[in-house]
């Protein structure tokens, strides 16, 4: 017999609208819609009748290793001034695959030595394949991929090819996104420094022993 | 009646209405109530060139649901679609097609290049075979970066869309304007893509190139004589 499989489809389809209607009933007094915890159960493995995500309204939380543009991390000092974590080595843009990134160097017009942070930085984000090479390679950390993916715009040059001030973000809003990417890269910046000081403070003290001795010998003699 | 129950909708046309009125008039005009008309009703031509377009396809599935914005319609026949998403990487072999696809849609139209490859070549985009960006031959309303964009980025972008539809007049758009609206020439695909609007420059660097050969065979003729 024809159309046995037609009606199984249309059965499928009705199941799922009258169990959006028993969900509905089921969640009375709980916010099924626009809230986290609804979308967590609509999304989970038992979720019945309507999944969609009312995208504007509620959005599916990305996860943490999620990339879509890279940003640029600095720090504020306690004086409030902005340091740039990037020292314009060029890195990244040696690597970027689709060439999407521009750095303007600069040096000291009285000293004529490079100056570490870049003047401006150019990403055209409409080349940019996401693919996260840049954060990878980077030596400071000082380039990161973004969670924001809400980007379209209606002019491709004017609005598309983003300065250091709109890539620039600041070292909370890292820490915000990726916490454990945080975490885990500031306690290995932490152990790098105590080595460095523990070799600092054993070269200072075998300096002082090898003066002592020395001094020692100066007065024997 | 408190101020919030009153709260502006979308079609005010910013003019004020005297409270007692206001539960029982509402006034617009005819552009935003056309403009409404419009947004909600923008079908896509169901056309996908690379992986861009199977996010496309799961946009339009039922977790994100293009049915909420009246895009469900996905059309397969350009005389009947108002939106085409360029979803992917532009071949020069493609490209024609393309053009001839948006020369076919009827006014209104809209162009929405998704993806790094449509927008401006993206990996591709000092490649043999790739055109670096469909704006270079056909208008482009909406730019989605990404590589490939989320559903939701995409949904933002036909937001973005809609936003830029009710902005839209009647009176200026230029599909209802008198003169009419010339088809975009159609490129020609040969050992490398020739746009048709460049014949003209391509003619003139060709006479250029030409114009030196000419005194460079002339004394060749001229020694023929006295020989």
């Amino acid at each position: 017999m024809y159309g046995i499989g037609i009606l199984k489809g249309l059965w499928v389809t009705l199941v799922h609208f009258v169990e959006t209607f028993t969900e509905d009933f089921r969640w009375i007094g709980k916010k099924r819609y626009y809230s986290e915890e609804g979308v967590a159960a609509r999304r989970s493995k038992d979720a019945k009748g309507i999944f969609t995500v009312q995208y504007p309204e509620e959005k599916l939380p990305v996860p943490e290793e999620f990339r879509f543009i890279p940003f640029l991390v600095y720090e504020v000092d306690e004086e409030g001034n902005k340091h740039d974590r990037c020292t314009s080595c060029g890195i990244c843009a040696k690597v970027c695959p689709p060439q999407c990134i521009w750095i303007v160097r600069t040096e000291d017009p009285v000293t004529k030595r490079p100056v570490p942070e870049p003047v401006d930085f150019f990403i055209d984000v409409d080349i940019c394949m996401n693919c996260g090479y840049c954060a990878e390679y980077c030596p400071f950390d000082a380039i990161k991929m973004d969670h924001d993916y809400e980007l379209a715009s209606y002019d491709r040059h004017a609005e598309h090819i983003y300065n250091k001030e709109k890539l620039s973000k600041p070292v909370e809003y890292y820490a915000s996104i990726r916490p454990a990417n945080y975490t885990r890269e500031e306690a290995i910046k932490a152990a790098e420094e105590a080595k460095k000081a523990e070799a600092a403070a054993a070269k200072a003290a075998a300096a002082a022993a090898t003066a002592q001795a020395s001094g020692g010998e100066q007065a024997a003699s | 009646m408190t101020e919030k129950t009153v709260t502006p909708t979308v079609n005010s046309a910013g003019y004020d209405v005297p409270p007692e009125l206001r539960q029982s008039v509402a006034i617009t005009t005819l552009d935003k109530i056309w403009n409404m008309g419009r947004r909600y009703s923008v079908w896509p031509m169901m056309f996908g060139l690379a992986c861009c377009a199977i996010e496309m396809i799961c946009t339009a599935a039922s977790r994100y649901d293009l049915a909420r914005f009246g895009m469900e319609v996905m059309r397969p026949s350009p005389r009947q679609s108002d939106l085409m998403i360029v979803s992917g990487t532009v071949t020069k072999k493609m490209i024609p097609q393309i053009v001839r696809l948006y020369n076919q849609m009827p006014e209104p139209k809209y162009v929405m290049a998704m993806g790094a490859c449509a927008s401006g070549g993206g990996p591709f985009k000092e490649g043999y075979n790739v055109v670096s960006g469909v704006d270079q031959y056909i208008p482009v309303d909406v730019y989605v970066p990404g590589c490939p964009p989320t559903p939701q980025a995409l949904l933002h972008g036909l937001m973005k869309l809609q936003e830029k539809i009710d902005r839209e007049s009647i009176t200026k758009v230029r599909w209802y304007q008198k003169d009419e609206i010339p088809a975009i020439p159609v490129p020609i695909l040969g050992p490398d893509i020739i746009d048709p609007r460049d014949n003209a420059a391509i003619r003139e660097m060709a006479s250029r190139k030409a114009a030196p050969a000419a005194p460079a065979a002339q004394p060749e003729t001229a020694e023929a004589p006295a020989a």
